[in-house]
């Protein structure tokens, strides 16, 4: 063994007792194998080994990552890029990166899972980092005004009408698609996401579903089950099923103390505040298991007629679940002025409220987060179903109990633009700074570790890799769970990729504040407010157009 | 410089009718015509030279500057209130198309944009408080105290300060209901769950006291910059003949300060109109759109909905609004200040 590999050994992490106990082992393993074996190992065997590396980067409560470990897990995962790309091949290709930096991540992982795929391919990378709120309109207004000034791009499925159909996207090459495995992934990310008339333009990098996590010692407080008791619930204290024991739950802990921080308790968080659009994603949570009927794979509007369907029965309902709570003051004081980010980040992650609905990220940022104190107690579950549905087509309510897992956005992926047509060495240094990001061993990485993103590829889901990097089985099981019976989901709401689809959103959250800010007389009038909003929008984007692509989305 | 003339109106031409599609021909922008415009600004100034000998030299000390604004200003304008009677919205393919007074009509009936503008009226009414504790400070910075040069210089840190700066040091943090400093000092005071952005009114308050902190400043700097131009003599004269303090400030003092304090309020009512970072940032105009602000309110159309040609009707109106209400202004106190008898 050279000096300098026993060093580095070491100063990752490995004592001089482990060290030479792996040794021994690994002495063993090559006097049971053959010295072939060892000499030349298999593949498969080099690849579990990055993924086991990687995973250990920081570990499991050794703090959040930093820039340094970012650009180890980049270097350590470069294996794709060696195979594809010889040393100095872009050297003087300059390319631009738009992405996001919420919450520090997106990019700024970005930067360093890239640094030595720049170092060794030769090429450097000029950033354009954007908040989530300024995403939408910046990217629009490329499009709209033909002032694309970036080569590669970090954007949700949701655009893919509005960049592909226009022909703004270059087409992935064949080698790409091989690299990055794209058979691993699951099944709602498949074609036709990420495709547009049978070209493919995506590399994903995530996979968007909204799982629901809640307070294990919330619910495993005996207090709380007896009180829960004595107010005569012949139901168990146990975490909610259906957003019927969600409000329930919600109204029983006003005025309880929570067991973790010695705070008032409270049960779910509603953001109660527009996110550029985002923030209506959490009021389809509890629109969907009402309104997403399993015959029917359309719930946001006709698809014959593009008419809203944000003011049926169903959706009122879910409105007037949030008014009540309101009305009863459910919520921390200052909901109303709580977006997403403040109820995942500030609040729930932090130790405020009992339940949640966010994207998958929560579960990996809550025990490995410097941020988050609930790492020990949280559980997840898919989003709560409902105790009825409403069939838009008979236009009635059915009693019959039915879950619908909001699978908002579809995820992130990384896109090429057209300016790199005509300029094959760009070309190819763009996909491959995509596939080095969509890698399969970098993206376990980023699913496991704070990110912005979630599992999305099938081997994800191998808890085994998991509990190497720290966590426990049970967690992880539990966690993963949620996400993998989210995705899988047969009746699951999945985002229709139109054409201003965030301009819906924006307009309905704002509606949405003045209703529950008491400015509508009831929650139908919120939600006619909404309706006649998304007729507009309709009439000004193309009502034709848009009922083309609708139901192209929902694979009518 | 006819030539130069003649190059830009055919350029420019080409352009226009290639962007409409009437001849077969892409341009990629429209530099070409920027660049016959440079062509023509300079030989329109040369020619001044050239023609009129010393008099066109004294028209070259304003034309490249006039110039310059019709480009930059004129042109804006211009065009802004074309794409204001357009339906322009950036995600439908058909792009800009003129729908006459539609965005006016729907502006008229947008309660949205009526809410923002009838909140502005309270925003700017907050200007007299603002002006009173301007004022105030103004005065004290000017007496003899102690460390005078250390509070002037403190109490105009806030100025310097970005107002996104200030919305999250104190909107998002400061105020913050679990962690920030001030709820905490709150609660040890026995008020449990104070919510500064919860109810409509004390949210809107609340934006009020971060928007003047941040400019109150502002004003008291102008004020103590006219304060320092008094002379002394007056307050003293004032004194011996027995003028009482608040006699003395007010029949003398303030009657002298009156024309900068105008000018400070004006120029403060100005900033105040522009009032949108905070907003955006802290409540994204709510609880209910009580915060919302007509830039906060035209921002979120332009920039979350793509709405370009109903935001730009927006501003333009607004921006109309707002030179009216200036000029009545301006006509008003030069009245008060000069009266004709």
């Amino acid at each position: 063994m050279k000096l300098n590999l026993y060093n580095h050994a070491v100063r990752n992490g490995l004592t001089r007792r482990r060290f030479l106990h792996g040794s021994s082992a690994l002495a063993g393993a090559a006097a049971l194998s053959g010295a072939g074996g060892i000499l030349k190992p298999a593949r498969a065997f080099a690849q579990s080994d990055v993924r086991a590396e990687i995973l250990r980067i920081p570990g499991v409560g050794a703090g959040s990552p930093t820039d340094a470990d970012w650009q180890r897990v980049g270097e350590l995962c470069l294996g794709g890029t060696r195979e594809t790309v010889a040393e100095g091949e872009f050297e003087g290709v300059e390319l631009t990166f738009m992405g996001l930096n919420n919450q520090n991540l997106h990019n700024f992982l970005f930067r360093g899972f890239l640094r030595s795929w720049e170092e060794y391919t030769g090429a450097t990378i000029n950033w354009i980092d954007l908040a989530q709120a300024d995403y939408n309109a910046r990217l629009q207004q490329s499009i709209a005004t033909g002032t694309v000034d970036f080569d590669i791009i970090e954007m949700g499925a949701p655009f893919e009408g509005d960049t592909a159909g226009r022909g703004l996207l270059n087409e992935m090459p064949e080698w790409v698609a091989e690299l990055i495995d794209m058979d691993d992934y699951v099944d709602y990310l498949k074609a036709p996401v990420g495709t547009w008339d049978g070209k493919t333009y995506r590399v994903s990098i995530d996979g968007d579903t909204h799982t629901f996590a809640y307070r294990t010692d919330y619910y495993d407080n005996e207090e709380f089950a007896a009180a829960w008791a004595e107010a005569g619930n012949d139901t168990p204290w146990a975490p909610p099923k259906t957003w019927e024991e969600v409000n329930a739950h919600s109204r029983f802990l006003i005025g309880k103390t929570d067991p973790l921080t010695g705070l008032d308790a409270h049960g779910y968080l509603d953001p109660l505040k527009g996110w550029g659009g985002f923030g209506f994603y959490f009021l389809e949570n509890r629109a969907a298991p009402y309104a997403k009927h399993p015959d029917d794979p359309a719930w946001l509007f006709d698809p014959d007629t593009m008419a809203p369907r944000v003011n049926n029965p169903a959706f009122v309902q879910a409105i007037q679940d949030v008014m009540d709570l309101i009305e009863a003051g459910a919520y921390p004081a200052d909901q109303i002025n709580a977006d997403p980010g403040t109820t995942a980040f500030q609040q729930f992650l932090a130790g405020t409220g009992a339940m949640l609905n966010w994207w998958g990220d929560v579960g990996s940022s809550a025990r490995t987060s410097d941020t988050s104190v609930v790492g020990d107690v949280v559980g997840f579950d898919i989003n709560p179903g409902s105790e009825r549905v409403y069939n838009s087509m008979s236009g009635a309510w059915e009693d019959t109990p039915n879950v619908a897992p909001n699978n908002a956005y579809i995820g992130w992926g990384i896109y090429v633009t057209n300016r790199v047509e005509g300029d094959d060495l760009k070309r190819k240094a763009a996909w491959s700074a995509a596939a080095h990001l969509g890698g399969k061993d970098l993206s376990l990485w980023a699913s496991a570790y704070p990110s912005g993103f979630q599992p999305y590829r099938n081997s994800h889901f191998q808890f085994e890799e998991w509990e190497e990097a720290g966590y426990d089985r049970a967690y992880i099981e539990d966690y993963l769970g949620s996400n993998s019976d989210s995705y899988n989901h047969p009746n699951a709401a999945i985002e229709p990729r139109i054409p201003g689809i965030f301009q819906y959103y924006s307009v309905a959250e704002d509606e949405l504040a003045k209703g529950f800010a008491g400015e509508y007389g009831s929650a139908q009038e919120t939600a006619d407010a909404i309706a006649a909003a998304w007729e507009r929008i309709t009439d000004q984007i193309g009502r034709d157009g848009q009922i083309a692509l609708y139901k192209a989305s929902l694979g009518l | 410089m006819w030539g130069s003339f003649a190059l830009l109106l055919a350029v420019a031409g080409l352009q226009a009718l290639a962007a409409g599609d009437a001849i077969p021909l892409t341009f990629e922008n429209w530099r070409p015509t920027l660049y016959a415009y440079v062509l023509w600004g300079t030989c329109l100034c040369a020619g001044q030279v050239l023609v009129r000998g010393e008099q066109g030299k004294r028209v070259l000390f304003v034309l490249p500057a006039t110039l310059f604004v019709v480009s930059m200003v004129v042109f804006p304008l211009l065009f802004g209130l074309i794409i204001a009677f357009s339906n322009w919205n950036l995600s439908s393919p058909d792009g800009r198309q003129f729908n006459g007074w539609d965005n006016v009509v729907q502006m008229w009936n947008d309660p949205f944009y009526w809410n923002a503008l009838t909140n502005m009226v309270w925003y700017t009414l907050a200007i007299v408080v603002e002006y009173a504790i301007a004022f105030g400070l103004a005065l004290l910075l000017n007496s003899e105290i102690r460390a005078r040069k250390f509070f002037r210089v403190a109490f105009l840190l806030p100025l310097m300060l970005s107002p996104v700066a200030v919305s999250w040091m104190i909107g998002k943090s400061m105020l913050e209901i679990r962690f920030g400093p001030i709820s905490r000092f709150l609660r040890e005071l026995g008020v449990e769950n104070v919510s500064f952005f919860g109810n409509p009114e004390l949210a809107r308050l609340t934006i009020m006291i971060m928007d003047a902190w941040t400019f109150i400043p502002f004003m008291m700097i102008m004020i103590l910059a006219g304060l320092q131009a008094v002379p002394r003599e007056v307050q003293e004269a004032a004194k011996v003949d027995g003028a009482s303090g608040w006699r003395g400030f007010w029949e003398v003092t303030f009657p002298l300060m009156l024309p900068v304090s105008i000018t400070a309020i004006l120029i403060r009512i100005i900033f105040k109109l522009k009032l949108a970072d905070i907003i955006i940032n802290v409540t994204a105009g709510g609880p209910g759109g009580a915060t919302d602000s007509v830039t906060s309110f035209i921002f979120r159309e332009y920039r979350d909905r793509s709405n370009v040609g109903y935001g730009t009707m927006l501003a333009m109106v607004y921006l109309v609004l707002i030179v009216i209400a200036m000029t009545a202004l301006l006509k008003l106190t030069d009245r008060w200040m000069r009266p004709r008898y």
